[in-house]
Parts: C-alpha cells; sequence; structure tokens
C-alpha cells in the first residue's frame, strides 16, 4: 500500500528500500538490528529536525510510525532472528520506539508553540467596515412610555389603553370640564359628532378604568390625544401623553409628590428633583404644575458659563400637570370623595423625549427620518 | 399679561429685588413667561421752564431757563418746539444716562453752554409715537429736583404673567398686588374710590333684554375736558403695553389693568334718546366700532343699543359713534358683568378679541361692576369731572356661599400639618372670612373668588400661600388591584421584538387628506369608510387613517435611496360603523428589500419569516399560513396568519396598483397584525428531545401548480417518525412539465425508541410518499438519504 501514501519524503524511501532489502537478506542478525535502528534513528531525527510544522511532523509520524511505517518494516526483521532472540529484539524496538514518540510529541509541542508566538505578530486593519448590521428601533417616544411604565408598574401601579375617540361625557363632563368650556367649542378640539371627540388628553382613562375597578387603584395611561394646534416646532396636533391615577385611603399630595420624584430620576439621573407650582386644572383640586429640574444643568441654569439650552437658562423644566383629583370626577365615578383621596398627572412624552434628547424642534418626531429612532434607541 | 413692576409697587410694599417678585409669583401660581428689563436711566429731575428765549446764534434753537428745585436753575438749548414758559418737564443733567446708550456731557450749543437736555418720552425708554412730540409733559404737582427715574420707577421690569383662566381677579395690577401682599405678610394700600356725587344726572335709561347681561353700573360724569392724562397715568399704561390716549378714555383703560373691570365710555352726549338697551344681536346687523371696521353682527353677540341702533358691541369693543372724541364734554359710565361663554363665543364669531372679552369671557364677578365704576369715577373727577350717583341694572351683587373646611381636610389632601392658626391666617391675607368651630372653620370667599366653592379649593387657598414647597415627597404603598397590564405588555413585546428583527418603528399622524382614501379607491381597492373629523383645521387633517399602510409606503417612496428598508408602526386605525366608529389597533410593518426574486430571499420571504417568528414570541404558538386576501396586499400573494383558531393578520406582496400609485417596487412586502385578538401568550410545555439519532431524508416530488407548500408540509407531519418538515427548493421547468412544479422538502425522522434503522426511514418515508401521491396526486422524484447522517 505504499503507492497509495500522499507524500513520502525522499529520506524516508532510501530508508525503506535499506530496511527492505535487509530484510529479504536471511543474513539479517541482532547486530543488524541494532545497525538499523540506530539508522532509523539518526534518520527519524533529521526528519524531526527539518519539519517546520504539525503537518510535517505528522508525516514524520506516518512515515516511521504508522501502521506501514519504517518500524513496522523493521520489526518485520524480529521474525528472521533466531527465536531466542527475538523477545530482546521486540523489547529494544519498543523501547526505541517509545523514544521516538517522546521525541516527536516534544517537536510538535515546539512547532505548536512557535506558530502561536508567530501568530501573535499578526494584524489586520480593524477600521475596515463590517456587513452593514441589521439594527431596528422602537420610536423615541415609545422609549419613554416603556421607562415610564417600568418605573410605575415596579411600584405595583399598572398600565392601561384606552380609545382615542372617545365620548364627550368621558373627555369632558366626568372629569369636571363645564358644558361652556372652550375647550368643548370645536376651537381647540377635534369632534367627530356633537357627542364624540378626539380624546385632548389621556384623562378620560382614568374615569373609564375607575368606573371598572373600585378602589384602591393605581394606574398609568401612556397614549395619544389630539389638540386643535397647528404643527409647529412645539406644538403637534398629534401626541402623546402618559397620565397617572392613584386612589386609595389615605393617598395625598406628598405621595404623588414621591413617585414623580422617583419616576424623573429614573428617566433623568439619579439628581433628578421635582417641584410643584400652583396651577389650575378642572379636574384636580387643589392642582399643580410639575418642574422637573433641569437635567443638562442641574438646574444652575447655566453650562460652562453659558445659558443652559434644554431649560432656557431657567434651571426647570416644565414637566405637566397634577393635583389631587377633584371631588366631583370621584363622584362621577361613583367614588366617595369623604372616602377616598387620590392624585393624577399628565405629562407629554414628546416633551420628556426632547429633553432627553435635545431635540428642539417637536416635528422631528413624525418626520422618521432615516436613523433617526434608531440614533436614539 | 404685562405687569409693571413699577406699578405693582402703587398697592404693596414689595421687596427690592424683582427676582424675588418673579419667583413668589410663580409659587403662587403666576409664572413669569418674559421679564422685560428696562434701559439704564440716570440723573433725570423734574424741573420747571422759567424763562425761555431766543438762542442769540440759532434760530431753531432756545434757550430755557430751567428751576430744578433748591434754588437752582440750569440754561438748556434746546430744539424742541413744544416748549412753554411754566412747563414742568424731564431734565437730563450732565452726565444722565438715558435709553438707547445716550449720555449727556457738558457741551456748547451755537456758543452757549448747555447744562443738560430736555427730553422726549423716548429717551426715558417709553414708547416715543405714544407720547407728545418734543419734549414729554409733566404734571405740576412732582416738586421741582425729584428723581424722575425713581419717581415713575422707570428702572423696574416689566413681566409677563401667567394667569389661570380660573383667576380673572388676578388678570390686573391689584389682583396681583394682593396675592404677593399676602405671601409677602405686607398690607395691600386698595386703590382710592372716594368721590362727592353732584346732585341729579342719576337719570339715565338702561334696559335689559337679554339673560347673559348679569349686571350693568352706570354713571354720568360731565364737565369734563378731554386732554393729555397725567403723565403718571401715562407711563403706567405705556408700560403695561396700553397706548394712551386722552385722559378720559386713559381712565377706561387704567381701570380695566388696575382692578380687571373693563369699562366702556359712552360720549353722553351721542347717546340717541338718553336710553340704552341691552340685547341680543340681530343676524346681518351691521355696526361699526370704533376701530373704524365695518362689522356684520349675528345673534351670537349681545349689543347696546340706542334709539339709533346699536352703539357698543356688549364685552367686547364699544361703537365708533358713540366714542369719546375730543369734543366730548359728558361721559357715561358703562361697568358691566356678562355671562362669560357668551362673550367668548361672540367674539369667536366677530373674530374679534380685545383686552376687554379676554377678562369678561372668564366671568367676572358682580361686585367688581360695581367697584369699576366707582374707582373710574374718582378718576374722572381727578380730571374735573363732576360725578353723578351710580345707577344699576340687572342682578344685585352678592357674597360668595360659605364654605365648610374641616381642619383635618388639610392634611389629608397635602399629607402635612399645619395649626387651625396657620390655615386661618392664610385665608384671611387673601381676604376670606373665617369663622372658626371646634374641628372646622365656615369660609366665606371675598367677592372676587367666584372660583372657590368647595373645601378642596380652600385647601389649594392654604397650601399656596404656605409654599407647595411644603409637600414632602413621600413614597405611596401600593395597595393589591385588579387591574393588569397585558394590553401595554403585549404592545411593548410587539415592538421590541419587531426592531430586534430590524425593523424601526415610525410615527405617522393618525388624521390625512382625502385624497389618501381616493387614491386607494382609484387603485380598485375597496376600504372601510373612512371616520371624518367635523371641525378639522385644514383639508389635509379631514380623514382618520383607516390604514397604516399609506404612511409606510409614502415613507418607503421617501426614502428610496435606503434598501433594505425595514419600518413598522403599532397604532390606532378608524372606520365608519354603526353605531360609533370602530377603532382597532394595528401593527404594520414593511419590508422594501434589494432582492427581487418571489422565493425565500424575497422581501415577502423576509417579512413572513420575522412575522412569523414574532408571533411565535409573543403567542408562545407557531402560526399557521393559509392563503388569504387583505386590502393593500396582492390577492393571489397574500397569506392569512393564524394562531390557533384566531386569524392573527396577514402578510403579503403589497398590491401592484398601490405599488404604482406609491412609486414603490411591486416586490415590497406589507404585514399587518389585529394587535387587540391576538390570543394570549400560551407557556410552552417542554418536550425532552429523543436520545437516538435523527435521520434526514430528502424528498423531491412533483406536484401542480396549485399545491401550497404548506398543504404539503402538514400532510408530511402527519406521519408519526416525522419530527420536521420544510420545503427548501421550489423548481418550474421543462424537466417537470407544464401546469407542474417540482417541490423539494427535507424531512427529519427520528424515534424517541430505538434508533432508526434504514429499512424503518424508508418504510416512514414510503408511507409519506403514498399519503402525497392520494392527497395531491404528488409524484416522487427521487428519494435519497442525507450525504451524511447528523451527528449528536
Amino acid at each position: 500500500m505504499l503507492w497509495k501514501r500522499p507524500v513520502l519524503q525522499d529520506w524516508a524511501f532510501a530508508f525503506l528500500y535499506d530496511a527492505l532489502r535487509q530484510a529479504q537478506d536471511d543474513k539479517t542478525g541482532m547486530s543488524d538490528l541494532d545497525t538499523n535502528l540506530a539508522t532509523l534513528t539518526a534518520r527519524f531525527r533529521d526528519a524531526v529536525a527539518s519539519a517546520s510544522d504539525a503537518h510535517a511532523l505528522d508525516e514524520v509520524r506516518i512515515a516511521f510510525l504508522g501502521r506501514s511505517g519504517a518500524v513496522t518494516e523493521v520489526r518485520k526483521g524480529i521474525g528472521k532472528l533466531p527465536p531466542a532472540e527475538r523477545p530482546g529484539a521486540g523489547k529494544v524496538i519498543n523501547e526505541a520506539v517509545q523514544g521516538l514518540e517522546a521525541e516527536l510529541a516534544a517537536a510538535l509541542a515546539r512547532v505548536e508553540n512557535a506558530a502561536l508566538t508567530r501568530s501573535l505578530e499578526d494584524a489586520i486593519d480593524v477600521t475596515l467596515p463590517g456587513p452593514p448590521a441589521k439594527i431596528g428601533a422602537i420610536h423615541p417616544v415609545r422609549h419613554v412610555a416603556i421607562d415610564v411604565a417600568r418605573y410605575f408598574t415596579r411600584h405595583g401601579f399598572a398600565v392601561v389603553l384606552g380609545p382615542e375617540i372617545e365620548t364627550d361625557a368621558n373627555n369632558f363632563d366626568a372629569l369636571n370640564i363645564p358644558p361652556d368650556h372652550p375647550a368643548r367649542e370645536g376651537l381647540d378640539s377635534f369632534y367627530l359628532r356633537p357627542d364624540l371627540v378626539l380624546r385632548t388628553h389621556t384623562s378620560p382613562m382614568q374615569v373609564r378604568a375607575m368606573r371598572k375597578h373600585g378602589p384602591p387603584i393605581a394606574i398609568i395611561v401612556p397614549g395619544k390625544a389630539y389638540r386643535r394646534d397647528a404643527n409647529d416646532a412645539r406644538h403637534l396636533f398629534m401626541f402623546h401623553q402618559v397620565e397617572g391615577l392613584m386612589v386609595g385611603h389615605g393617598i395625598h399630595f406628598g405621595h404623588l409628590k414621591g413617585m414623580l420624584v422617583g419616576m424623573c430620576r429614573e428617566l433623568f439621573g439619579p439628581s433628578a428633583d421635582v417641584r410643584f407650582r400652583p396651577s389650575f386644572f378642572p379636574f384636580t383640586e387643589p392642582s399643580a404644575e410639575i418642574d422637573v429640574k433641569c437635567p443638562a444643568c442641574a438646574g444652575t441654569g447655566e453650562v460652562a458659563a453659558v445659558q443652559c439650552r434644554t431649560c432656557g437658562g431657567s434651571g426647570w423644566i416644565e414637566l405637566g400637570g397634577s393635583g389631587m383629583v377633584h371631588p366631583n370626577v370621584l363622584r362621577s365615578v361613583g367614588y366617595d370623595p369623604d372616602a377616598v383621596t387620590g392624585w393624577a398627572f399628565g405629562c407629554g412624552l414628546e416633551r420628556i423625549a426632547m429633553k432627553r434628547h435635545d431635540i428642539n424642534d417637536i416635528r422631528a418626531f413624525i418626520e422618521n427620518a432615516p436613523g433617526f429612532a434608531e440614533g436614539l434607541a | 399679561m404685562r405687569v409693571p413692576i413699577a406699578w405693582l409697587r402703587d398697592y404693596a410694599d414689595l421687596p427690592a429685588d424683582a427676582n424675588e417678585i418673579v419667583a413668589r409669583l410663580a409659587a403662587l401660581g403666576f409664572p413669569v413667561d418674559d421679564i422685560e428689563m428696562r434701559p439704564r436711566l440716570t440723573n433725570v429731575v423734574v424741573g420747571r421752564i422759567v424763562k425761555l428765549e431766543r438762542h442769540p446764534n440759532a434760530d431753531r434753537l432756545q434757550l430755557c431757563t430751567i428751576d430744578v428745585g433748591s434754588g437752582k436753575t440750569l440754561l438748556i438749548a434746546t430744539a424742541a418746539t413744544n416748549v412753554a414758559e411754566g412747563q414742568t418737564i424731564p431734565v437730563a443733567t450732565i452726565g444722565a444716562e438715558l435709553a438707547g446708550g445716550l449720555k449727556i456731557a457738558p457741551r456748547k450749543m451755537r456758543g452757549v453752554d448747555s447744562e443738560g437736555m430736555l427730553i422726549s418720552a423716548e429717551e426715558i425708554g417709553l414708547p416715543g409715537e405714544w407720547f407728545e412730540d418734543g419734549i414729554m409733559q409733566l404734571e405740576p404737582s412732582i416738586p421741582l429736583g425729584t428723581d424722575l427715574i425713581a419717581h415713575f420707577r422707570l428702572g423696574e421690569p416689566v413681566l409677563e404673567v401667567d394667569v389661570t383662566p380660573n383667576r380673572p381677579d388676578a388678570l390686573s395690577i391689584v389682583g396681583l398686588a394682593r396675592e404677593l401682599a399676602a405671601s409677602f405678610g405686607v398690607p395691600l394700600h386698595e386703590p382710592s374710590t372716594l368721590v362727592h356725587y353732584e346732585e341729579g344726572g342719576d337719570d339715565a335709561r338702561v334696559t335689559i333684554e337679554t339673560v347673559d347681561c348679569k349686571r350693568f353700573v352706570y354713571q354720568r360724569v360731565g364737565g369734563l375736558r378731554v386732554r393729555p392724562a397725567q403723565a403718571w397715568m401715562r407711563v403706567r399704561l405705556a408700560l403695561a403695553g396700553q397706548r394712551p390716549l386722552n385722559n378720559v378714555v386713559d381712565v377706561s383703560n387704567f381701570v380695566m389693568l388696575e382692578l380687571g373691570q373693563p369699562l366702556h365710555f359712552f360720549d353722553w352726549d351721542r347717546v340717541a334718546g338718553k336710553h340704552l338697551i341691552v340685547r341680543d344681536a340681530n343676524d346681518g346687523e351691521r355696526f361699526t366700532t370704533l376701530d373704524g371696521q365695518e362689522r356684520v353682527l349675528d345673534t351670537r353677540a349681545i349689543v347696546i343699543a340706542d334709539d339709533q341702533g346699536p352703539t357698543s358691541i356688549a364685552g367686547i369693543m364699544g361703537g365708533q359713534r358713540s366714542e369719546v372724541e375730543p369734543a366730548t364734554g359728558e361721559v357715561l359710565i358703562e361697568a358691566a358683568t356678562w355671562t362669560g361663554p357668551r362673550i367668548r363665543r361672540a367674539s369667536v364669531a366677530l373674530k374679534l378679541r380685545t383686552e376687554a372679552s379676554s377678562r369678561f369671557e372668564k366671568s367676572l364677578p358682580l361686585a367688581l361692576a360695581d367697584l369699576g365704576a366707582a374707582r373710574a369715577a374718582a378718576l374722572l373727577a381727578e380730571e374735573g369731572g363732576s360725578v353723578a350717583m351710580p345707577q344699576a341694572a340687572g342682578m344685585p351683587a352678592t357674597e360668595p356661599p360659605p364654605v365648610t373646611l374641616r381642619a383635618s381636610e388639610v392634611e389629608r389632601l397635602l399629607g402635612f400639618t399645619l395649626t387651625p392658626d396657620e390655615i386661618e391666617q392664610a385665608l384671611t391675607s387673601l381676604g376670606f372670612t373665617v369663622a372658626r368651630g371646634d374641628a372646622e372653620f365656615v369660609v366665606t370667599p371675598p367677592y372676587w373668588r367666584g372660583d372657590v366653592a368647595i373645601a378642596a379649593d380652600l385647601v389649594e387657598e392654604v397650601a399656596r400661600v404656605v409654599g407647595y414647597d411644603h409637600v414632602r415627597a413621600e413614597m405611596p404603598a401600593v395597595a393589591p388591584q385588579e387591574v393588569d397590564s397585558a394590553a401595554f405588555d403585549r404592545e411593548t413585546g410587539l415592538a421590541v421584538t419587531l426592531a430586534g428583527h430590524g425593523y424601526t418603528e415610525v410615527l405617522s399622524l393618525s388624521l390625512q387628506p382625502g385624497s389618501v382614501a381616493e387614491t386607494w379607491r382609484a387603485s380598485g381597492i375597496a376600504i372601510d369608510e373612512p371616520v371624518e373629523i367635523s371641525n378639522p383645521l385644514s383639508e389635509d387633517q379631514r380623514w382618520m387613517r383607516f390604514s397604516i399602510a399609506p404612511a409606510l409606503l409614502e415613507f418607503a417612496a421617501r426614502d428610496r435611496a435606503l434598501r433594505p428598508y425595514l419600518r413598522f408602526e403599532l397604532g390606532h386605525v378608524f372606520a365608519q360603523a354603526n353605531p360609533d366608529p370602530r377603532e382597532t389597533v394595528h401593527l404594520t410593518a414593511l419590508h422594501a428589500g434589494p432582492s427581487t426574486g418571489s422565493g425565500q430571499a424575497s422581501a415577502f420571504g423576509r417579512l413572513k419569516s420575522d412575522v412569523l417568528a414574532l408571533l411565535q414570541r409573543i403567542t408562545g404558538v407557531d402560526a399557521r399560513v393559509t392563503r388569504g386576501e387583505f386590502p393593500s396586499l396582492h390577492p393571489g400573494k397574500t397569506a392569512a396568519l393564524h394562531v390557533g383558531e384566531t386569524l392573527a393578520g396577514y402578510v403579503g406582496v403589497v398590491d401592484p396598483r398601490l405599488a404604482r400609485a406609491y412609486d414603490v417596487a411591486d416586490t415590497t412586502a406589507l404585514a399587518t397584525l389585529f394587535v387587540e385578538t391576538l390570543p394570549p401568550y400560551v407557556t410552552p410545555k417542554y418536550v425532552a428531545p429523543s436520545k437516538f439519532p435523527p435521520v434526514d431524508r430528502d424528498l423531491a416530488v412533483v406536484v401542480p401548480e396549485g399545491i401550497l407548500a404548506g398543504d404539503l408540509v402538514d400532510a408530511v407531519r402527519e406521519e408519526p417518525l416525522v419530527r420536521g418538515a420544510a420545503v427548501f427548493d421550489e423548481y418550474r421547468g421543462p424537466q417537470v412539465g407544464a401546469g407542474k412544479k417540482s417541490l423539494a422538502l427535507r424531512i427529519v425522522l427520528q424515534s424517541d425508541e430505538t434508533t432508526l434503522t434504514d429499512v424503518a426511514a424508508d418504510a416512514a418515508m414510503q408511507r409519506i410518499v403514498a399519503t402525497l401521491r392520494e392527497r395531491f396526486g404528488a409524484v416522487p422524484r427521487g428519494s435519497t438519504s442525507s450525504p451524511q447522517a447528523r451527528e449528536r
């Protein structure tokens, strides 16, 4: 089967030729065996020395120690020895083979280490671009909603969603907004019919949720709302709010502040702070505007001695409206305002996203320019 | 509202630092939107021209000898032409700094040393065109030598203050001064209404014929001489942004800004019949307002008419016919109260919003009318007017009803405790009358606080005075509740998972022009009747979107340079229905790939794979695919996706008619999922893998063209040994014949009990082939074992 061997180096052929020829010679004896082993060992060492990689060493192994290798041919000589010498010869050959195998293993370790050492000197141009990554992104407004929801759900709140087409009764009446309020005259609100409006805030979900579930209740409501404004850098007629509502026994204004401080820290970092300013909303009493300490200037109004762009120098950012749920609202959903109290708030999600990402034109959110959402994810 | 701090200080002793006032206003609920700083002014004193002579060397200059008090005079040359001996005027002395950066230095004017300058209103930072040409005229009552900058507080900023609609009382200088005085704990100096009434003159007649006139106070003031108002009034008006006109008209504007009660003065001599009728306007009634515009009225407006017809639009603007003019000698003061919404509706109908209407539309307290008239009468008396007794029609002014406040209510709502004394003091400082009981207060609001009607309102008042900063942040303990977050969690899961597959979420407007539906219908695509907005802002926003696809197709066309293009939107779509419009939540995704094929690498194939993976992740179930049809998708290239028995949505190649209309490639793929009706997530159960090696077999069968790969795979899966089956190639060509196609399937066979022998595998394959032949007329093209057995 010699012919089947892929590459056999010259020295191996030469050696085999000698061994075969001697094996055919009847005069073979122990001394010849010794000579042969010595020659074989010498040639093996030459071969190992000249092998520069693991592959070449493997060829050496096959040529000398393989099934049809040189050692096998030498072993065949044992049969021609006088029977008394045969065990001794076998032992000599086995010892020789063990020695050769150890040398081969050492050589293999040497060339592999050398190859590893050489490979450490390889280098590639790491600045060459790879293939385009498959990057998708959720919209930055959803991102804010998810972050707000994560915070509130961690504190036991549920997140509920509701319809954008709302009854005039839920959107206004149940929220203590009187029939002659300007928002109800078609200048500020989109109407489908006299009794159906595109919700002007997420607050009607307060009404729906409280009518469905008795107190205690603790929910937030992210979603779209609509106001009849022309789109400009600060206004969109379609925008997103998140509403918060908590009603139960012993719920007070301080709890609203506590939850909002936590929310702002979640959104703007651990140094965020919140302040309340008196305000007016028909569905809360007392009512408060929520300001959050500007995350860009930490409330100082200045960044590197220049007026802070994020808050316009005031040190505070208006976040939304809030207050204690008006007794009339509690009554309209069948709650007893003498038994339970509650608070509610509403914030614009676009506004939060704008402050987070330094966006100064709200229209960017509906433009959907390539890379916009991906860059903010 | 423009609020000059200079004017606020007339009524309360406020801190010197304007920033302190600004911060306190914000803390009281009146945020300051803008602070207008005034120019730096120095060295302007009050002087009197004691001698006026021609300049010896210049025709156009005059030399004035000015008495600036303490026996001191200055010689000043002026080119102004409105100077006369005896005038009291502002004098800028040497070293003065004036508006516009002007500095007064000693100088010679044609050989005469001029010791300063006589100055105009513009030079002290007031709008020049609102004042007399030339040198500003001051009232002689100001002591000579007075520092005019300090006297008029001209260095004080002017604030733009935001007043919430529930507080029309604070749309006035006194109203805000009252709030500040309460907050700073200083007394409020209310303006004087002291006046001596003349005998007679209380014979004017007013008839009210509309329910929306609540009260109408009127009062004759005669003996007037129309001329410029005194400087102190003109300066205040100008700082507040109100142009001074004359001493009569200015009084009505001054009282409106000072007290918040808009007034109207009729020139009494020009009131025909000396009888005013307050009535609803007639449709089409024409009338010229005092700005010279002819207006066509309708019944929404209220007019005040005399014998010749309307002479004023109630609550909005007076008429030209009876306006105060230079010859006016007697006026009738009108101080009325109207139903707020009525005035707002009339103002909207006329597209005319005025300082008056913006106050009246918030429903003013009745008693303010009496106060406003009295204050105007007092000011007109200072101008030499003889004041008749006031008269009134309509409802009498009453006190707001008392409100009971339990002492514990403050803590119940705010979470912090105040002593009864603190509560009482806070309320009385704002003008409330407090009667204390054992555990409660009976509180009567002042007449100007009609907005305070319940205990919670009083709690807010207390909180405002002690400061909202007293509210301590505290975390609530959230009680267990029955509400869940399933819908939100699902939407979040869908959006986040799809984004993970490389899709970018977009946000498009829910309102759109009618052209969108027209485009679809013109393309032959049936859509549900869209929902119409009855009062759109523009035609571009008249219709609610019936589908998210139009927006995605528009973005795909706009961003055509970007491929592959993967987008989605999750939102509500709307359709007309009975009795109410239908609102559903859609997730629509678009894949505009660079590929053009129809196989697995096509945009359709990729989108389908992504949507199936999404459905699996969200519902926990592998969706089933059948043929389907859905508006927006090619009728022959649409798959319906089923999760259990629920139709989850559709994925398909865009309808070619829409592809052409939107100018996108006809290989663009769209998918829509019906978000609300997706079945809830089912937790998948663990199936232990077989301990025995699987055997892969490939099978190619020729089937008629109409056979679906999915049906074939479903049939293959009926064989119990089949662990997996998928079509990996579809071929059409001469070798399989016309009307037929070859489908290649890879089938994984495996047993849970034993290592499959070739014999057992072959037997299974034969059963499969038999089933396919029987069910679909499939003819095998040869069954081979895989090149190598899979190793585990």
